[in-house]
Order: structure tokens, then C-alpha cells, then sequence
């Protein structure tokens, strides 16, 4: 008997999990996953920036924040390899940083912070306009305090996905983010010159 | 696994917020891996690959400058750099800063650094290659420049379990789980 709740409760998990996976499987694909690329943040300059502000480039585009206390992530230096690998291309589009830390993420800070990354835009704002842009992206985020009890040295958890958007801030797609720099390239140039029909 | 931990896994697999930090610590490969070549280069731009190594065993740490807690870690690896040539263990310090041997010149220069030269990842292609999404780790080969283990995250190598570890590597033992290193903690917020 014992066994048989076991099974069964093992089904329901899985049944739990699966539709989760299955969707992300199609948004990675270029589904649609509820994600609007809408914005209003400032910049690394202090200036007040909109989505509308990269009118015309496509935009990869990260959530993330600077502090790292033990171990870095290598994201940053992923999006900048998959640049180079676009070569002049990379003109055409836009990479945007947001950070998901408005409290100790200043402009400022941002922009000493990615001065190795010249090629990324660093965002920042308000907490609530932090909060509302990682909604529209559908990404989670939650402060964690540190284990040895200093108020400024928490981390913040956050859903950690590369997004895709198109020339008008719409979504075009979601990658993992430990992706490979030249499968992320080639997916980005896969939208800048997208394949015609076959007749 | 019981029941209550299978709920509170499903419970945590379908509410986390968040990707789950990456697992630090020491990780034991099953059996010696052959790792892809790397461009790496000295301060002069010169090839200064795994391969000029003679044969001996290496750890070879990845950082960079952008990166708080590897450069923390720097000075431990400076001073451990002359005790592991004694033992007969290459230290190589790679640095996958984009500007390279400007951006370690300038790091060293502002904390100190003497022991350990300037190693740059020439392609750019090392933290994929070595498969390291997160920095800094540090990578034990043996001999043959096969990974034996790898430590992610910042280690404290002077502690006696980095020391058996290291006369592990020196003697080409494979390294157990007791020699896993404590982290190296910083508490500082910026």
C-alpha cells in the first residue's frame, strides 16, 4: 500500500512537472511564453530609457546583478564571445544587462562594473521599475539574505534565461543561459537574415 | 527517498523563483579527462600552452578581472605558486579578461601580485571549452593534462585539507572527497 501512494504520489509530481518543461521546451523553440519586452529602466548614465529607445535592433537581453561574493557567472563574458562571433553584424543589434539588484545596482556602478563589456548596456531603476520590467520578461527574482546575517550582502535568486527580441521588442526567443556563445550567435544571425519560404 | 522529501523536491521544483546557485566545492572526475587545447599566451604574446609544461602535473586556475572573488583568491595562489614548484606542480593563473594581458597587468600591479605570470586565453575559448559557467575554478590535471578534479569557487589552499590534496596531485593519487578545501569566504558588500 505503502508502495502504491509512492507511484502514485511519483505520477503526480511528474505530471506536475512535465507541463512546465514541455513549455519551456516551445518557448526556447519560439513559442510563446507570455513574455512582453517592455520597459522603462535608466541607463548607465542615469538617463531614463524605454524599449523604444532600441527601435530598430534586435535586442539579447539578460537579467542578472553585479554582486558576486563567491563565484561569478561567466554570462556576460558568453555574450560578448557570441558578439565577436557576429562580427559587423553586431551593429545591428543591441545586448542589455538588466540588473535585478536596483538597491546596489547604480548607474554608476553598472557602468564600472561592465567597463571589460563595452558592448553591453547595463539597465537599472527604480525598484518598482526594476519589478515591472521583469514581469513583462516573466522573470522571477527574490532577494535571499546572506548566511552570515550582513543586511548588504544578500544575493538575489533570479530565472536566468537569454532573451531574443525582435526589432520592435517583441519576443523572438528564450535560450538557457549557460548557452554556447556561437549557438547563441548563430541563433541571433538566424534573425537577421532569416530564410525565405521556399516556393 | 521518503515521501516528505519527494513533496518538498516538487514543491521546490515548481515554486523556485529562482536558477539554483551553482554547486561549489571540489568535483572528482570518475576517471582522468582529456581536455581540448587552449591558446593560451604569455606577457610577450607567446605561446605558453599546457603542453610547455613537461609533463607535470598542473592547476590551472581561470579568473578574471571582472570577477570579485577571483581576484580575492590571487593572493593565496601568488604566495602557493613557489611550495607547488617544489612539489613539482605547475600553477597557471589564466585570465579570460577580453583585454587580456592589459587588464591582468593592471590587476597584479594593483594588488600586489609577483609570483604568478601573465596567461591569457588568446581565442577566447577557454571558459567553454573547459565548460566553466561559473568563476573562479580550478582545474587539478595530471600529467598527462588529463582533469582530474576541479574546485568551483574560491579555495582556501592553505588549509591541510588543500595540502593533502595538492600532495595528491604531486603524487598522482586520486583525490578523495576529505580533501576538499573549506571556501574561501568574503563578507564584504560593496
Amino acid at each position: 500500500m505503502r508502495k502504491a501512494i509512492r507511484w502514485a504520489l511519483a505520477a503526480l509530481i511528474i505530471s506536475l512537472i512535465l507541463p512546465a518543461a514541455t513549455t519551456q521546451a516551445l518557448a526556447e523553440d519560439g513559442g510563446a511564453p507570455g513574455v512582453v519586452g517592455r520597459f522603462l529602466l535608466v541607463d548607465m548614465n542615469g538617463r531614463p530609457v524605454t524599449d523604444e529607445d532600441y527601435l530598430g535592433k534586435i535586442r539579447v537581453v539578460v537579467f542578472g546583478y553585479t554582486y558576486c561574493p563567491d563565484i561569478c557567472p561567466t554570462t556576460l563574458a558568453t555574450l560578448s564571445v557570441a558578439l565577436d562571433h557576429l562580427g559587423a553584424d553586431k551593429a545591428k543589434i543591441v545586448t542589455l544587462f538588466v540588473s535585478v539588484d536596483p538597491e546596489r545596482d547604480s548607474p554608476q556602478h553598472l557602468k564600472d562594473y561592465l567597463a571589460p563589456f563595452p558592448e553591453i548596456t547595463g539597465l537599472t531603476g527604480s525598484p518598482a521599475q526594476v519589478a515591472a520590467a521583469a514581469r513583462n520578461f516573466n522573470v522571477r527574482y527574490q532577494k535571499q539574505p546572506a548566511e552570515n546575517g550582513d543586511p548588504a550582502a544578500y544575493t538575489v535568486d533570479h530565472s536566468g534565461s537569454i532573451f531574443i527580441m525582435d526589432r520592435v521588442g517583441n519576443f523572438l526567443a528564450r535560450m538557457p543561459h549557460e548557452s554556447k556563445p556561437d549557438r547563441l550567435a548563430e541563433r541571433v544571425h538566424g534573425y537577421l537574415y532569416p530564410k525565405k519560404a521556399e516556393d | 527517498m521518503n515521501r516528505r522529501s519527494l513533496l518538498l523536491g516538487a514543491a521546490a521544483l515548481l515554486t523556485s523563483p529562482a536558477q539554483a546557485k551553482p554547486a561549489q566545492g571540489l568535483f572528482i572526475a570518475d576517471s582522468p579527462k582529456v581536455l581540448p587545447a587552449l591558446d593560451i599566451r604569455d606577457e610577450n604574446s607567446r605561446a605558453a600552452g599546457l603542453d610547455t609544461l613537461s609533463g607535470r602535473p598542473v592547476l590551472l586556475n581561470l579568473w578574471a578581472s571582472w570577477c570579485g572573488p577571483c581576484v580575492a583568491e590571487l593572493p593565496m595562489l601568488d604566495r602557493l605558486k613557489p611550495r607547488l614548484e617544489d612539489k613539482g606542480i605547475a600553477l597557471v593563473a589564466l585570465s579570460l579578461d577580453r583585454s587580456g594581458k592589459i587588464a591582468v597587468a593592471n590587476t597584479f600591479a594593483r594588488i600586489g601580485i609577483t609570483a604568478l605570470g601573465i596567461r591569457t586565453d588568446e581565442s577566447r575559448a577557454a571558459a567553454e571549452k573547459l565548460d566553466a559557467a561559473v568563476l573562479p575554478v580550478t582545474l587539478l590535471l595530471d600529467r598527462e593534462g588529463r582533469e582530474v578534479a576541479r574546485y568551483v569557487g574560491a579555495a582556501d589552499w592553505g588549509s591541510p585539507p588543500a595540502q593533502a590534496l595538492l600532495e595528491a596531485l604531486a603524487t598522482g593519487r586520486k583525490p578523495t572527497p576529505e580533501m576538499a578545501p573549506p571556501q574561501l569566504r568574503f563578507t564584504s558588500a560593496p
